[in-house]
């Protein structure tokens, strides 16, 4: 690994519970990398698999889907993203992108120890894989698009998987 | 544009502000030159003009420029580009911080506007207020926080806090050449509340209500008013009785023609939102008070639905197995129903010389001690109210039955309201003796052996012996003899499930109704239009209760004060030009009526599109990541609009150290 490297991380903090977490952490006077960048969402349920590889290929090197667990205030939502990020884990494998990469997990509006933690983790993480290949992650992205389209015409919702069998 | 950005310079930097100052010239220089080749070049490409963006910078008193170069992150942001004004401001929160904005925008024709400060949740809505005053629709506004995730996180890395400073800015400009103008949805007002449970929550709810001229349904699931109250004495702190305050509730509600109260009835649909819900009801409320359904049009849903107290499995603590062994409810009914003058204490033919208070039956349960409910959770959270409960009536029964000894086991003790630590004392002093054992290491009650060790106790022996490693005398493990245990049972959720389902009310960890909250907004939940008064939320006590019943008809009075329900604007959208009408999205919607594909012709043929209801649409955007086409997006929070803020922030990726010109300009 060179010298040097800080890896970019992008954590999307649900307004309702892990965005006021992180400002949790800044109230406690408490500090974490300056290159963890934090979005702020009502649900991370909203980003297509696209979404996620596009920001790899733009430099970012990890991502933290800091969300609101089992407390997410919309019906349904928790569990389809769930299964959105099992699916784009899936991609990510087949497609040689370490899974390592995206993360996961349910922040609460005073949970500062497990924020810290988290990024601490993923830091680790990305510093033991170097950054991203980007054209990589945009081969990924372009394929995770024409998956949405070739799903859209066969109706198959949110089930790219399926899709897949479906083609073969 | 003014010279304002260093109108506010702080004392003891005036060398430092002149440096900037001969620097600012020429970076404005080279700013402008860079603007007119962009502005040349879109005109030769026939683009639009570029938006005029205002970015201002706070320093909050030095709160974030102690850390951030704030001078440093304007002179960068101003060769963004878009970006028409940038202005460090050492309070943007101030009336004049917030004239600068639309003064501003007035005079400069601003039709963007982005604040870097402290989190959005302390000054969104002051500076999209700002905003306003300009005349720009308040959604053309983004908000950077550069303190709580800024200067106070990165206080050791003035140069990174600096550069992420930068970043945000140059994404949230990004993120504002994508935006639209916003307009809050408008709808109409039911004024008519829908209350459901007739405890106290409920009743004080809909009196509340009723007394500031609402019309009110308040539904109740058995055959009288009062809930849980019905089953308690005299209450503490005020020793009043239970039967005193519900009859006063009771009169308010009853005398009152604004209320319609419905007994033996139960919601069984709820559909609609916030100013117009279609509920069902249905019960016994015929005119012959025969089964009958009734529609209700209301414009707010009271949950006031209230708690369950926990009932202890078969044998736990020898529940259900030894007579003598009560629940708090069961023991206060039991005290209720003696005669007066009873002079020794007799149960179930047992003449009752002691008597255990066992803390945090079904609350505070750990893992690996506890066993856990059915369906596999432990109810980890205090319930608040039985530790007074426990001392009052240890107290109560000292005094009456003062022959009798009274044992309290406890973890810990929680008399946290006012006149309640003063039980505790005054059960100390009564006699009452604690014991007080470690959660990793729980009391036993077991069935006593009699003397002997081998057969039943004799009459003179105490049926029961707790065994306990008592932490007030150092962990010594004593066996306690006793002739009764009463069970400090905490509260568990009501059986609301359907009501849950068919609202999709959120619930939490703890299966009790979540508020949006805790602190800023304790009543709310994420359901617009539905409130929660009392134990429906969580453990609470009478005084709680009422007030927080109190509080969600206030809440929902002030909904009713509009004619009409304005909702946040931020709903799903579909771009009618991109839809292809394949309905991925519409399987995706968990919101009834939010989301659906309506017939239209287009070029004289049949097709499918996708609408939606923005008044059912909760801006979950659910269906939003499924869609081929990028047609379904959310208001406000746009797909491309998070894409160009991923691209702000990697603005200057290259160039780690973000001289101004080097950032990216386009």
């Amino acid at each position: 690994m060179a010298d040097g490297y800080t890896p970019k991380i992008l954590v999307l903090a649900t307004e309702k519970c892990a965005y006021p977490g992180a400002d949790a952490v800044g109230k406690a006077h408490l500090e974490y990398p300056s290159e963890v960048f934090i979005l702020r969402v009502l649900s991370p349920v909203l980003f297509p698999e696209d979404f996620y590889l596009r920001a790899y290929s733009k430099g970012i090197d990890g991502i933290i889907i800091a969300s609101c667990g089992s407390d997410c205030p919309y019906h349904g939502a928790y569990e389809r993203l769930a299964k959105r990020i099992d699916d784009l884990t899936l991609h990510m494998k087949d497609g040689g992108l370490d899974i390592e990469r995206i993360r996961l997990t349910a922040i609460c509006t005073v949970c500062i120890k497990a924020f810290l933690k988290e990024i601490a983790e993923m830091e680790e993480n990305l510093i033991r894989l170097g950054p991203v290949d980007h054209s990589l992650a945009e081969t990924l992205r372009t394929e995770s698009r024409q998956r949405l389209q070739f799903s859209g015409r066969l109706g198959l919702a949110g089930n790219s998987a399926t899709a897949e069998r479906v083609a073969l | 544009m003014s010279d304002n950005r260093h109108s506010t310079a702080q004392p003891g930097k005036e060398e430092y502000e002149e440096a900037v100052l001969k620097d600012d010239a020429e970076y404005r220089q080279q700013h402008e030159t860079v603007k007119r080749q962009q502005a040349e070049e879109r005109e030769r490409a026939g683009e639009p003009a570029e938006p005029k963006v205002g970015v201002y910078i706070c320093r909050c008193g030095g709160n974030i420029s102690d850390v951030v170069d704030v001078e440093r992150v304007a002179q960068v942001v101003a060769m963004v580009p878009g970006v028409a004004v940038a202005k460090v401001h050492t309070f943007m929160c101030s009336d004049p911080g917030q004239h600068t904005i639309s003064n501003d925008i007035l005079e400069n024709g601003l039709d963007r506007v982005v604040v870097a400060s402290c989190s959005p949740f302390l000054h969104e809505q002051t500076f999209r207020g700002a905003v306003s005053r300009g005349n720009l629709n308040p959604y053309l506004y983004e908000h950077v926080n550069i303190r709580e995730q800024g200067s106070w996180a990165h206080k050791h890395d003035p140069e990174g806090a600096t550069r992420l400073a930068i970043q945000m800015i140059t994404g949230a400009v990004g993120k504002l050449r994508n935006a639209q103008p916003l307009e809050l949805i408008k709808l109409p007002n039911h004024r008519q509340a829908l209350v459901i449970g007739g405890g106290i929550a409920g009743m004080k709810t809909a009196a509340e209500l009723a007394a500031r001229g609402i019309r009110v349904l308040l539904v109740e699931s058995s055959n009288r008013l009062g809930g849980r109250l019905n089953e308690r004495g005299r209450v503490y702190p005020s020793e009043t009785m239970a039967s005193d305050l519900v009859a006063d509730l009771e009169r308010q509600v009853r005398n009152n023609g604004n209320i319609d109260i419905l007994l033996n009835s139960k919601v069984t649909v709820v559909d609609g939102f916030i100013g117009n819900f279609r509920t069902v009801i249905e019960g016994l409320i015929g005119p012959s008070g025969g089964f009958d359904k009734r529609d209700a049009l209301v414009g707010a849903i009271v949950m006031a639905t209230g708690y369950r107290p926990y009932v202890p499995r078969d044998g736990e603590f020898l529940y259900r197995q030894d007579p003598c062994v009560l629940t708090t409810p069961e023991f206060i009914q039991m005290m209720q129903n003696l005669d007066a003058g009873t002079g020794s204490l007799q149960y179930n033919r047992r003449t009752i010389r002691s008597v255990a208070f066992l803390h945090c039956v079904g609350s505070r349960q750990l893992d690996g001690v506890n066993e856990p409910q059915a369906d596999g959770t432990l109810n980890k959270y205090c319930s608040r109210t039985c530790c007074s409960t426990i001392l009052q009536q240890s107290l109560a029964l000292r005094k009456r039955f003062p022959q009798v000894h009274v044992y309290d086991f406890h973890r810990d003790i929680r008399t946290y309201g006012r006149g309640e630590e003063e039980y505790y004392t005054e059960a100390s002093k009564a006699g009452v003796v604690f014991f007080r054992y470690n959660g990793e290491d729980p009391l036993q009650v077991e069935r006593a052996t009699g003397a002997s060790g081998k057969q039943a106790p004799s009459r003179k022996e105490a049926p029961i012996t707790i065994t306990v490693k008592d932490m007030l005398t150092w962990g010594q493990e004593i066996a306690v003899p006793v002739d009764m245990v009463v069970l400090g049972v905490g509260m568990v959720p009501s059986h609301i499930e359907d009501l849950v389902d068919s609202i999709k009310l959120p619930t939490g960890e703890d299966h009790f109704l979540q508020e949006v909250h805790p602190k800023l907004r304790p009543v709310e939940v994420a359901v617009n239009g539905v409130l929660i008064a009392g134990t429906a939320q969580g453990p609470m006590n009478i005084q709680e209760t009422l007030n927080a019943a109190a509080a969600a008809a206030v809440k929902a009075a002030a909904m009713f004060a509009r004619e009409m329900v304005e909702l946040n604007p931020y709903v799903a959208s579909v771009d009618a030009s991109l839809c292809c009408g394949e309905g991925l999205c519409v399987t995706q919607c968990d919101y009834e009526g939010a989301l659906h594909l309506v017939e239209t012709e287009i070029d004289g043929q049949t097709v499918q599109r996708a609408e939606v209801n923005a008044g059912l649409c909760v801006g979950c955007g659910a269906c939003v990541a499924v869609c081929p086409h990028r047609a379904m997006e959310l208001n406000g929070w746009r797909l491309d609009q998070f894409e160009a803020m991923v691209d702000g922030l990697m603005a200057d990726t290259q160039h780690a150290d973000c001289e101004p010109q080097l950032v990216n300009l386009g």
